[in-house]
This record gives structure tokens, C-alpha cells and sequence, in this order.
């Protein structure tokens, strides 16, 4: 049996109340986690993967499940993520793909975005990772090296394998982030910070609000495009996201996720392809190739990395066939 | 015999009323008593016909001849689709399973596991666990030095580490504590020591001395190396395979695969106020838990009930004695609290006994007239730490490949090696399924070769029923050419294969595996049975059938009662099997080697004919009617020449009851002597055997290699299907775990020698989404032997997916991959290579293969018509000649091999001028035994 290790849970109601919370647990200097859906964090607890002795719920805090073509609150399920309810054709085919059925009924926005990294020596029971003698990112106070990438005890590796936050990025959403410092908002593109462990810019207290989407997304036409071993419940082996303006390939924009430690917009390898002119499926091919070559999967997850490089190509491809028609 | 037309003047259950206005009886027509002995039917139902045999009167057809059974069929319940009889505990959640057993003042019991591959144990200091608060009892290696195995001759396992550890995840020490908290909190505590050692990950390394074996055996070990068993196997002319027309050399690497059953392990220990040990556990095999708990724990087996739960899936995974339920009985001992262990998943993953992890290489080689010539099978396959049922893998691998065809020749090495992991054992299909798959695509291969029908050159190749293989098995009943006519038929082959687009494709891959173990490891199968059934009926009526059979989801308690309710004649409500306790089963051996259907049934039969035979005896005192002259149908017993004069069974067997009270009746099940007597002779031997075809149909991602079965046409030839939907519900399942293996699942050990994907989410079991569309299709050639005919369903049916999904794959994209399982990435780095040898830039442009039949393709076919009249006529014993694998090649059936053809031979040991040339494992017969050595007595 996986037994979770015993932790005080907390129901604040308003924003301001969970902040009020995150700072008098930081002031005495106890550590917590924001759980929201819990389909992420709680298996890791089970794990017994980094955890904290408070953990403080999202779920009844008002105002946060608001749902609609600009804006999407951080506790709205992926299940609840549907054209019916305004939400973007692309973002609504990245949703639909994630996880399971059953996941997605519990699993919400906000916590797809914070997703914690994964990595085949990480996401591991107690005994397991003992016996490898831990990791850099849960080192249980032994400064151990990354098991992916030895002799180097810098950086963590863990790959983001989040499915929306690509699909966010090429239709330029901006997060709205709240914590006892105040609330701030940034594009998607700099929410997310390279290391494995970091993540994104989330400071300790802080958590991810909503997200907002300009009134020009609605006018963009997109696909996602998800590798996985089986069609369901599996995580992104690697994931392209693109979006366009109909009759406007130059305003194409990409995303990769499942292939780092972040996801990120390909801006350079794009702006590279429209330098030379677009040149439709020669511009689709040549496209596809740089991409394949702009990402770095390492060796963590289900497929080996050479193999999931290769298909970004063939993603990217699929992603922006449309741009043909 | 009795047939009831619509013409008879009386009709049992009839329709038309039996009595007029007037109150008086219509002339010819009588009310039947109600048979009033239970069932929630009050009068008795007329007898079914459409499943009684036509042999004996009834309508059921019976193209493969008569049956000793076929008297003893009442058309109650054999051949009806029927629900197995604990899934209302089942779908209402009130089966009981391993972890539900809840016993008064139970405590928690938690392993402590190695954190090394291989390390030597310095020592243990417990005094911390024992200190901690809560904490009730400590165990160490020290408290069970006594050895243990699921084969007596490989005893090999402590209930936890005596000396060495020998994978991560083997067992250190165990702590019972008040509750799982606590008990997690102690693990921490202990303080061992260990020496590190050189750990062995690769097989192949396996074969070379080490300094530190990861076993022992003394002066039977193999030199200094971690072989822990070869086999070397040759039957049959190697003279034939020279100059062939065709052959077919593939070297195959198969993963480790694990059953993935939903259950995980648990067990729960408790010593009863007298001093006995009961414990639960989710077994397949109780009783050899029951012999090994006595070994360990001292303790005579008449001390100990082992009681089985309802077992949340086996699928051979549960079928060793495991060191877990060791470890609870002794923490309950010392404690003196009932001690419950349960398994998170990862524990279940270290305990493993999957499938082998296997590297195989398949020669074969087929003559001018298109006849196979020879098999040249070379396995070496990666044990883990432990021996489990290795030994007889080991065999496996090799000598269930000698069927379903006729062989010129058959050449086998093996070896089974000890590594730093966890160890393998038996899964579905138990040694047969990888070298089948490697064998079923050589085949496939040589047709291509030779321009022939990869169907006809199998169809115009197999043994007939009544034969024996080229290693001695002897085939009774043979449903193999059906299987494969049927598949063609369904899948509409002769207009898709090799027909279709870039991308689809179609695949055959056929199967043969045995329906029960011939050889009860435990003892000797001409002195004791193989299964036995006792049979008790009290006053009530009700039938309780005592059995040791594990049910552990396959539905083997549905078919013992299914078969008592058919000789009886009763509704399946009224028989209620016992089947959980070791104090009141009798001994069986258990779920594995597909052997509970054939075995079981058939004890279970001749237990139920010997109460009817006494409730007829007292019918007959009642009736006057000789028990020849008597029906039994539906709680009821009459004059076959006149239904009115009967007698209800309830009522029959309370004058069968007189003086002495309940009917008893003990039934019991051992197969006939049979085999070879060269060394290894027994391994694969089997009763019956079982046969099956499938056809797979796949869509190929050229640009992902994702590989997608979408159709499968999968016929099994069960013998009888006792009840189909259960034989359906197999052949589907099978279909599944089968795909799992060729498609996703694998045991991944990455770059440290740890196994990396310990848990469901990682190991990647198929979903419903990657589930084809089944079509299960029952064969029934009706075993002489088997119970109403039957044969197993429950592993066959696994073998022939694998390769039917490979050789698709080749249909599909022209490319021969041997690398299972076929993940997206083995199947690009195969279309990249195709690519560069094409010189195409786009993997869209690869041609898929096309075939025009050859000059032999007629051959065949007339060959395969002539040989499916030979196997009808010996099917149904019209022809009862002689038949041994070799007369296709022009031999004489009546006279020995040996005699007529020079350089014939059965050779269990290689002549040493064939040691140069053997294959990998056959490297292990370089070695010397220490005994031959002068090493270690």
C-alpha cells in the first residue's frame, strides 16, 4: 500500500485569504504546496516525492473556475474545457487529450500549467529511488548528482510534459499570478524557467491565478499535435502546438512541449523559414526539419530521445499541414 | 436411447393442457409431479436437445466423431454460454480478495528490501525497529534458513536474504507493527551492512564465470558461471537441411514482460488459538505455498490451512511460494497477531516471475516440396535472481516449437541464466510464446521465399490428429487445419495479403500449447492422480463439490460445477463448489500449465458419475426400471420409453441416502503414460494439446511507426467449449496480454541495471483504445481425453498474436522487425534503415510487398486437400493407423526411426564436434560441471 505522509490541509475561501495563509506559513517558516485538482501532486506525495507538511487547497476559493474565450480560471477542470464553453478549438483539442477521462474530470488548468517536471528516476517510490542513491531534484539532503546527465550538479533535466501550455503560447496568453508580494501578469512565454526544478517564476507563496487571451486569438486557427505510446492516459512524449491566422502564414507561431524541461515558442526557427520566403510545402518541410533540430529531449521518459528529436519533425509537419489548404 | 418427437404421446413439461373443464385428465396427457428438489424453476424443463450429442440421440453435431463423455451429457449446462458463478460477488464488490481479509487485532506487516543489485549481508542490527513504539515483531534471514522453491529441484529462495542479496528489491528483513505508519517508520531504522558485489545485468555475460556466482550448486554448478540450466535437444535427420530451397535466419531480442494483473500481492498470517497457521493469500497454486510454508516455518503441512482468496489475476504471476507469505507467518508467530502484507506496486514489479527476457535465434529450413527440413531454436533467457519455474522455461523455449508441424529435423539449445534482477518465472503461455513468435515469422519468411501462400505452406506442413511429434508428445485431437480455414475465411486473406496499401497489412501466426502439465512436479503421476474431486450431496439436494482448483478469474469453479450439474442433470445453482480451503480441498495442484479444465472436469466427472450411478440404482429400486433404461433430466428421473413413470430426484436420492445418509463420491483425474525417455522427455508433455490461428490486420504510421491492430480473427480449437463465453472471454483476453507483449509492454532496465518502469503508468499495458476488434472463433475438435472433449483456453490463445501482428507489420510496410516489443522507435529505426536501402527520402514512397505465387503454390494446395481428408478420416478414428512425425518425408510409421534412416538420433547432450558450431545459449555446453572439474566434492 502507498501510504501518504500525514500533512495539514487548508481551505481558504478567498484569494486574499490564501495569500494571507502563504505568508503566515512562510513567516514561520513552514513549507507548503498549492494543490488544486490533485492528480499531479498527490501521487507524488504517495511517492513520497518532496513533500511538505501543508498543503493548501485552490478548490474553494471563489471566482476561480470562470470559463470563456478570453479568460480561463486556474480551477477549471480540462474535462470542463470544451468549445461548448467557449474555450479555443486548440486549446480545446490539447485538453481533450490529456491524461484520461477519468483524470480530466479532476485535473484542472492551472495545475496542467505548474505541472511538476517528470523524469523516470524521479517519478519513483521511496525504496526505489534509495536505491539509486536519490537525485539531484529530490536529493533528501545528499547534494546527489542528476542521474540523467551525471558529473553535473547544476541543473535538473526533468522534462515539462504538460499538453495546454503550448497551445496558450501560440495563441499569446498571459498568466495572471497572485501572492502575498501582489498580483502580477506575464506572457505564457516567461511564465515558465529553465531547470528541471524551478520551472517556472512562481515565487514561494505565490500561485497562478488565471489566464487571459487576447481578443486576436479567436481569429487563429491551430492544431495540437501529441506523441504518446497509447491514446490515453499516457503524458506527451513530445507535443507541437501551432497556430496562424487563416490566410496568413506569416503569422504562424510554434510551440514544443514534452521535449525539456520548459515549453517554449519557436519564434527564431519560424522567423528563419519566412526570411527565405514562404514557399508552402517546401516551407512546411524545410520548417519541420529545423524544428527537429532546435529541441533537446534527453533521455527520461517512456521513448528514447533520438526517436521523440526525430518526431518533432513529423509533428510539426501535421501541425501546420493546414497552412497548405 | 430416447428421442422425443412432437408425435410422442406424452410430453415432459409439454405444451397443451393436461386436463379438461371438467376436471378430468385429457387422455395421453399427464401432469408432471414437480420435481421439487430446489432450483427456482418448480416443473422440470424439457430435455435440450441441441446439447445432447448426436451420437446419443440428440441434435448436437458432432463432425469430429463420438465421445467416451457423450453418455454422460444431459444438455443441462456443457456448451451453453453461461456467467461464471462468482461474478455476482465479482460485480457487486463482495468478492473477498487478498487485501480485504480483515481478521480481529490484525497488525501490518512491512518488508525492508535491498537497495543493491548484489551485495553480501555483513550484518543486521534491529535493535533501533525493536525499540521503536508500536513495533510488535522483527524478522531477519536468521529466522527462516530454510530453503525453498516452486520446483523441488530448484529450491533456491529464503523467505528473506540469508547471506546475499540478490536484486534491488529482495527481501532484507520484515517489521509487524500497530499500524502502516509505524511499520514505514521502522524500516528506516534497521542498520545494515553490506559488502557491494559485482552485479550481472546482461545474459550473455551470464555465461562466463564470475567471481562470485549469483547461486551455488555445488558440484553440479556449471564451472563458475550463473547458468542455472541448459538444455540441448536434437531430434530427427540433420542431413535434411542441407541444400535447402528455402530457409530463414532471424535473431530476436524479446523484453521481459509482466503479467499486470489488477491485484496486487497480499497476504494475511494468523496462528489460531490451537497452534495452526491460517493464511490467506490470492494463490494460484495453494498448495505448493502450503508445502514450502511447512519447509520454512517447521512446521508438519497438517498444521497449516492455506486459504485462498479470491485472486484478483494471476496469469502465472501468483503461482510461486512466495516469500512474502513466508515473512507473514513468521511475523504473526512472533507477535502472536494476525500479520497482514500488502504489495504497493512496485514491490509487485521486484517480486516479478514475468516473462522471460530472451534472446533467440530461429533457423529453419524448408525442402524442394516445401517441407520443413528443420528448426535450429537457440534461447537464452535471463532468469533474474531466482530459479522459480526456470527449469522448465529453460525446456520450453525449445520443445514446444516441434508442433503443429511436421518436422525434418529439430535442433534446440537453451540456457536460463541467473541475473541481478528480478526474477522471471512462468506467464501465459508459460516458455512458448517468444520462440513461437520467432518461429511463426521464419515461416513466413520461407513462403516468401519459395512463392507460396504463407497459409498453404502451413496447411500442406501439419501433423494430423493421432500423431506424435518428432520429441514423442503424442497429439490426440488436432483442430489446427480448421483453425487456419477459418481465419482465412473471416479475414477475407485470399483478397487482402499482399494486396493492400503501404501502411495496412495482414499477418498469420498459428499456436500450440499443452492443456495440462503430463508430470505433477510433486510426485509421481503413475502412483498418485494428477486432481481429485470429492463429491458430497446431503439431504437437501444441494451438491457440494469439494476441489482444490484455484479459480483465479478464469472461470475453473464455473467449470467443475458446470460439469457436476451436466452428469446430474441438475440446475447449476444447486451445486456449490468448495474450492478455498487447503483443510477441506482435496490436494490439487493448482492454475498453471493450463491443466484445471482437463484435469479437474475430469475428476469432477468421474466423482458425479459415481453419485448418479447411485441415485439411479436407487431410481431403479423405486421405478423397477433398469439404470439403462432410465433418463435423467432436470431434477427428475425416468422411463425413457415412458416419461410419465419417473421419479424426482430429490426424492431418488433420499432412498440412495437410506441407512447411510449423504451421498460421498471421490473422483480423480491421471493421464496415461506417455512420452519419450531421452532426458528431458517430460518437459512439454502434455494429455492434450491445444491449437490455434490468428489472422491480425494492422494500420503502420509510416512517418511515426505507431502500429495500430485494428482486426484480429482469432481461432482456437478448445476441444469442446464447455462454455463458450468463457472460451471467448479468453481468446480476448489473451489477445490483449498478447498485443501488450508484441506492441508496448516491456520491462525496462536502464543504464544502472534498475528497473525503471515499476509502475502502470510507465509500463505500458494496452488501453482500450489500442484494443482491436476481436472476433474469437471456437474450434472444436472434441479431445477423446478431455472432459465432454475439452481442452485448455486460457494460454493457447496468447501464442499466435505475436507473430500475426509482426508479420503484418511486414505486410504492411515490407520491413521484418525482431525486436519486441514494436515501440514506435524500433519500428522508425526500422523505417529509416529501409529507407536508405530504397534511397527514398520520404518514408510515404516504401513499397509494401507484393507476391505472385510460384510453381510450388499448387503443389501445396494439393497437398493440403489430400492431407485435410487424411486428418478427417483419423479425427474420427476411421483411420487409427500408426502416424509419427517423419512419414511425411517418406517413412515408415511402424518401424523405429532409427532403423531406417541413417543419422537419425535423439540427442540430449551435443557431440563435441558439434561445440564449435553451437549458437548462444548452446555456449553454456563449453562449460564443465564442477563435478567434472573436480571442484566442490
Amino acid at each position: 500500500m502507498m501510504l501518504m505522509p500525514p500533512f495539514t490541509l487548508h481551505h481558504p475561501t478567498t484569494v486574499e485569504a490564501a495569500c494571507e495563509l502563504a505568508a503566515e506559513l512562510m513567516a514561520a517558516g513552514e513549507s507548503f504546496d498549492w494543490v488544486a485538482g490533485g492528480t499531479d501532486l498527490l501521487p507524488n506525495y504517495k511517492w513520497h516525492i518532496n513533500t511538505k507538511p501543508h498543503v493548501i487547497s485552490l478548490a474553494r476559493i471563489e471566482g476561480t473556475s470562470t470559463i470563456s474565450a478570453n479568460e480561463l480560471g486556474c480551477m477549471i477542470r480540462l474535462a470542463d474545457m470544451t468549445e461548448a464553453n467557449g474555450v479555443h478549438p486548440v486549446i480545446v483539442q490539447a485538453a481533450s487529450k490529456v491524461a484520461s477521462s477519468l483524470i480530466r474530470t479532476n485535473a484542472t488548468l492551472g495545475g496542467n500549467l505548474c505541472l511538476d517536471t517528470r523524469c523516470f528516476w524521479y517519478n519513483q517510490g521511496e525504496d526505489w529511488r534509495r536505491s539509486i542513491d536519490w537525485c539531484h531534484k529530490a536529493d533528501c539532503g545528499t547534494g546527489a548528482d542528476c542521474r540523467v546527465i551525471p558529473n553535473q550538479n547544476t541543473l535538473c533535466v526533468a522534462t515539462y510534459q504538460g499538453d495546454i501550455a503550448p497551445t496558450l503560447m501560440v495563441l499569446g496568453a498571459s498568466v495572471h499570478l497572485i501572492g502575498p508580494n501582489g498580483a502580477r501578469t506575464l506572457p505564457i512565454d516567461a511564465f515558465y524557467q529553465l531547470d528541471g526544478m524551478k520551472k517556472n517564476v512562481l515565487e514561494e507563496g505565490e500561485f497562478l491565478l488565471k489566464v487571459t487571451l487576447p481578443d486576436d486569438a479567436a481569429k487563429r486557427t491551430g492544431s495540437y499535435q501529441k506523441l504518446r505510446v497509447r491514446d490515453t492516459w499516457d503524458f506527451p512524449e513530445a507535443g507541437v502546438a501551432a497556430s496562424w491566422i487563416e490566410g496568413d502564414p506569416a503569422s504562424l507561431v510554434i510551440a514544443t512541449t514534452a521535449l525539456e524541461s520548459i515549453p517554449r515558442c519557436h519564434p527564431d526557427e519560424v522567423a528563419a523559414i519566412f526570411a527565405d520566403g514562404w514557399n508552402g510545402a517546401a516551407s512546411v518541410k524545410a520548417l519541420s526539419s529545423a524544428m527537429q533540430k532546435s529541441v533537446k529531449p534527453v533521455n527520461n521518459t517512456a521513448l528514447p530521445p533520438r526517436y521523440r528529436k526525430s518526431m518533432v519533425r513529423v509533428l510539426t509537419k501535421r501541425a501546420i499541414q493546414g497552412l497548405l489548404e | 436411447m430416447i428421442v422425443m418427437s412432437g408425435g410422442y404421446r406424452q410430453q415432459p413439461g409439454g405444451a397443451g393442457k393436461t386436463t379438461r373443464k371438467d376436471g378430468k385428465r385429457v387422455a395421453g396427457k399427464q401432469a408432471f409431479p414437480p420435481p421439487g428438489s430446489g432450483g427456482s424453476n418448480p416443473t422440470m424443463a424439457p430435455r435440450d436437445l441441441d446439447f445432447i450429442p448426436e451420437m446419443v440421440g440428440g441434435k448436437e453435431a458432432q463432425p469430429a466423431g463420438a465421445h467416451v463423455h457423450d453418455r454422460a451429457r444431459t444438455g443441462t449446462s456443457v456448451g451453453k454460454p453461461t456467467a461464471l458463478v462468482d461474478s455476482n460477488a465479482k460485480v457487486t464488490g463482495q468478492a473477498w480478495y487478498g487485501d480485504d481479509v480483515r481478521l480481529a487485532n490484525e497488525v501490518i506487516g512491512k518488508i525492508l528490501r535491498s537497495p543493491h543489485h548484489y551485495a553480501k549481508i555483513k550484518s543486521i542490527d534491529t535493535s533501533k525497529v525493536e525499540a521503536l513504539p508500536g513495533v510488535l515483531a522483527v524478522a531477519t534471514g536468521a529466522d527462516s534458513p530454510h530453503q525453498f522453491g516452486v520446483l523441488p529441484v530448484t529450491k533456491d529462495e529464503h523467505a528473506m536474504a540469508v547471506e546475499k542479496v540478490r536484486h534491488v528489491g529482495d527481501l532484507v528483513a520484515c517489521v509487524a507493527a500497530v499500524d502502516e505508519a509505524t511499520a514505514m517508520e521502522a524500516l528506516n531504522l534497521f542498520e545494515v551492512e553490506y559488502e557491494v558485489l559485482e552485479p550481472v545485468f546482461d545474459p550473455k555475460k551470464g555465461l562466463e564465470d564470475a567471481d562470485e556466482p549469483i547461486h551455488w550448486r555445488g558440484k553440479y554448478h556449471l564451472a563458475r558461471t550463473n547458468v542455472q540450466k541448459r538444455v540441448f535437444q536434437e531430434f530427427g535427420d540433420r542431413s535434411l537441411v542441407e541444400k535447402p530451397l528455402a530457409s530463414s535466419h532471424g535473431k530476436w531480442k524479446m523484453a521481459g514482460v509482466h503479467h499486470g494483473f489488477t491485484e496486487p500481492h497480499a497476504v494475511v498470517a494468523h496462528w489460531d488459538p490451537n497452534g495452526r497457521l491460517q493464511l490467506y493469500t490470492p494463490q494460484q497454486v495453494p498448495h505448493y505455498t502450503h508445502r514450502a510454508l511447512a519447509t520454512v516455518l517447521d512446521v508438519p503441512m497438517h498444521q497449516i490451512n492455506v486459504i485462498r482468496t479470491f485472486v484478483g489475476g494471476g496469469f502465472g504471476g501468483k503461482s510461486d511460494p512466495f516469500p512474502h507469505e513466508m515473512c507473514a507467518a513468521i511475523l504473526a508467530r512472533k507477535s502472536g497477531r494476525p500479520v497482514r502484507i500488502t504489495f504497493d506496486r512496485e514491490e509487485v514489479y521486484w517480486i516479478n516471475r514475468g516473462r522471460h527476457p530472451s534472446h533467440i535465434e530461429v533457423k529453419m529450413t524448408a525442402d524442394e516440396d516445401a517441407r520443413i527440413s528443420g528448426f535450429d531454436i537457440d534461447a537464452l533467457i535471463d532468469g533474474g535472481g531466482f530459479a522459480s519455474f526456470g527449469h522448465v522455461t529453460s525446456y520450453y523455449n525449445g520443445v514446444l516449437a516441434t508442433a503443429p508441424y511436421e518436422l525434418g529435423s529439430f535442433h534446440y539449445t537453451g540456457a536460463r541464466v541467473w541475473t541481478n534482477k528480478p526474477a522471471s518465472g512462468a506467464m501465459r503461455g508459460h516458455g512458448a510464446v517468444n520462440t513461437r513468435c520467432a518461429v511463426e515469422v521464419g515461416l513466413d519468411e520461407m513462403s516468401e521465399q519459395m512463392k507460396v501462400d504463407p497459409i498453404d505452406l502451413r496447411l500442406a506442413n501439419l501433423l494430423p490428429p493421432h500423431s506424435r511429434t518428432i520429441s514423442g508428445f503424442r497429439i490426440t485431437s488436432n483442430g489446427m487445419r480448421e483453425a487456419l480455414e477459418k481465419v482465412r475465411e473471416g479475414s477475407d486473406w485470399d483478397s487482402k495479403f499482399r494486396q493492400m496499401p503501404l501502411g495496412k497489412g495482414l499477418g498469420i501466426g498459428c499456436g500450440f500449447f499443452i492443456s495440462g502439465s503430463g508430470l505433477p512436479i510433486h510426485w509421481d503421476p503413475n502412483r498418485f492422480p494428477h486432481a481429485t474431486v470429492h463429491i458430497q450431496v446431503d439431504m437437501d439436494g444441494g451438491v457440494t463439490v469439494h476441489t482444490g482448483a484455484a479459480d483465479i478469474g478464469q472461470g475453473s469453479t464455473t467449470a467443475v460445477a458446470q460439469v457436476v450439474s451436466e452428469v446430474l442433470a441438475l440446475p447449476l445453482e444447486m451445486i456449490h463448489v468448495r474450492s478455498h480451503e487447503s483443510d477441506t480441498s482435496p490436494v490439487d495442484l493448482g492454475s498453471y500449465s493450463s491443466r484445471v479444465t482437463f484435469m479437474n472436469a475430469n475428476a469432477a466427472i468421474r466423482a458425479a458419475l459415481e453419485i448418479r450411478e447411485q441415485i439411479l440404482a436407487a431410481a431403479w429400486e423405486i421405478l423397477g426400471y433398469h439404470p439403462n433404461n432410465l433418463v435423467l433430466n432436470d431434477r427428475r428421473i425416468y422411463y425413457k420409453h415412458d416419461p410419465a413413470i419417473g421419479v424426482s430426484y430429490l426424492k431418488a436420492l433420499h432412498k440412495a441416502q437410506e441407512d447411510k445418509g449423504a451421498l460421498i463420491a471421490s473422483g480423480a483425474y491421471r493421464s496415461p503414460p506417455m512420452g519419450g525417455v531421452h532426458k528431458g522427455a517430460a518437459a512439454g508433455l502434455a494429455p492434450a494439446y491445444s491449437f490455434s490461428a490468428y489472422v491480425a490486420e494492422v494500420d503502420v504510421d509510416v512517418e511515426t511507426g505507431i502500429i495500430k491492430c485494428t482486426k484480429v480473427w482469432a481461432a482456437h480449437d478448445c476441444g469442446k467449449a464447455l462454455n463458450p463465453l468463457a472460451v471467448k472471454g479468453q481468446i480476448i483476453g489473451s489477445c490483449h496480454m498478447g498485443l501488450g507483449q508484441v506492441l508496448s509492454e516491456k520491462m525496462v532496465y536502464g543504464r544502472t541495471g534498475h528497473l525503471q518502469n515499476p509502475n502502470l503508468l510507465e509500463y505500458k499495458i494496452p488501453s482500450v483504445h489500442e484494443m482491436p476488434h476481436v472476433v474469437p472463433i471456437i474450434v472444436e475438435s472434441c479431445d477423446p481425453e478431455g472432459p465432454f472433449g475439452a481442452k485448455e483456453a486460457g494460454e493457447g490463445p496468447l501464442l499466435p498474436i505475436l507473430p500475426a501482428v509482426v508479420n503484418a507489420v511486414y505486410d504492411a510496410i515490407g520491413i521484418r522487425l525482431r525486436d519486441l516489443p514494436l515501440t514506435p522507435d524500433v519500428v522508425f529505426k526500422g523505417i529509416e534503415k529501409a529507407m536508405k536501402a530504397a534511397d527514398v527520402d520520404d518514408p510515404l514512397d516504401l513499397e509494401s510487398p507484393r507476391v505472385t505465387h510460384g510453381d510450388l503454390q499448387p503443389v501445396l494446395v494439393k497437398r493440403a486437400a489430400e492431407h485435410k481428408t487424411r486428418d478427417q478420416a483419423r479425427q474420427r478414428s476411421e483411420d487409427t493407423s500408426q502416424y509419427v512425425n517423419g512419414v511425411l518425408f517418406g517413412f515408415d510409421p511402424n518401424i523405429p526411426l532409427e532403423d531406417q534412416v541413417e543419422g537419425w538420433r535423439t540427442a540430449t547432450e551435443p557431440d563435441p564436434e558439434q561445440l564449435a558450431e553451437l549458437g548462444l545459449a548452446g555456449k553454456a555446453w563449453l562449460k564443465k560441471e564442477q563435478r567434472h572439474m573436480g571442484g566442490d566434492e
